[in-house]
């Protein structure tokens, strides 16, 4: 049991922190999002939602691309394989441990 | 299923990616709009065949459509809802696209159906009373699972009204197809003011674009 609990200390930092975790989940449910959506659907300010974004495209778990849908910009994020692995894993250590 | 308000569902990203794209999707009132003109369209087609006579055009127009369109109509709401959104909301929404139906969504969906096709051909037409039931056990059924996908409070309250109505409907001593035609016709209405009013207030909000 108490290895089980043990196995706490071993998960990714990254998607462990809430806001991060809300995102890397949402993208990991759909194919794709842009980041309004995921602004909308998390509820994070729009400076907390970038920083966190940027942190997760530097550790290579989301790809995020700029492109247009008419005139409105999109900044469209989707959850890499690195990501989506890691986010197993986490899933994973957390189940075995509670 | 995993218990959302346990410690490990609070922490399990399938929870809460799910928690998170119910609310997202219901925010905007418009699958409650959705919802209420597919009740009211039903209720008018089986409103149809009550007044108009058996064998009349009419009528085999109101039944075909009822068995054709409205299933069509109900599956092609989703899809209308995302053409809205990107059509003419999108700075609020924003962007997104959604995977395609897993095999346990869709197994879910079937096991919903057979139950309903059990109860309703199987089960109500042996007990006394078969329209009571009938009614009643839509009303009941229809409110659950209403509160069950909302998940929010305002569909809770729409279900519990919808739960209350089947059964006033079940008791007020009328046909099974004038049952269905109050039934609907009422839900309708309240989910569409419901959607309605919930739309009002997000389309009201300022647009943040800037990110």
């Amino acid at each position: 049991m108490s290895a089980k609990i043990q196995r706490i200390a071993e998960v990714d930092r990254i998607i462990h922190e809430p806001a991060r975790l809300m995102v890397v989940a949402l993208l990991a449910a759909v194919k794709e999002a842009d980041f309004q959506y995921l602004h909308q659907a998390t509820r994070l300010t729009k400076g907390n939602l970038s920083v966190h974004l940027s942190k997760l495209e530097e550790a290579g778990y989301i790809a995020i691309e700029k492109s247009f849908r008419g005139k409105y910009p999109l900044t469209i994020c989707r959850l890499t394989e690195h990501g989506r692995g890691a986010l197993d894993n986490y899933r994973k250590i957390i189940k075995g441990a509670l | 299923m995993q218990n959302p308000s346990s410690p490990a569902g609070s922490l399990d990203p399938n929870v809460v990616a799910g928690r998170l794209m119910q609310r997202a999707h219901n925010r905007d009132g418009l699958p409650e709009i959705a919802v209420g003109l597919n009740f009211l369209l039903a209720a008018s087609l089986i409103y149809a065949q009550v007044v108009l006579p058996k064998g009349s055009n009419g009528f085999r127009l109101a039944a075909l459509a009822f068995a054709l369109l409205l299933p069509s109509l109900l599956f092609g709401s989703l899809w209308a809802l995302q053409w809205v959104r990107r059509r003419y909301l999108i700075e609020r929404v924003g962007y997104v696209e959604r995977r395609p139906m897993g095999r346990r969504q869709i197994g879910l969906g079937i096991a919903i159906a057979a139950l309903m096709a059990l109860a309703v051909f199987g089960v109500a037409p042996r007990l006394s009373q078969p329209d009571r039931w009938l009614l009643g056990g839509t009303g009941l059924f229809g409110g659950a699972l209403m509160a069950w996908c909302g998940r929010l409070a305002r569909f809770v309250i729409g279900g519990a009204v919808m739960a209350a109505a089947g059964v006033c409907v079940a008791f007020a001593g009328v046909s099974l197809l004038m049952g269905f035609t109050l039934l609907f016709g009422f839900q309708g209405l309240v989910t569409l003011v419901s959607g309605g009013v919930v739309f009002l207030r997000f389309i009201r909000q300022p647009v943040e674009t800037s990110e």
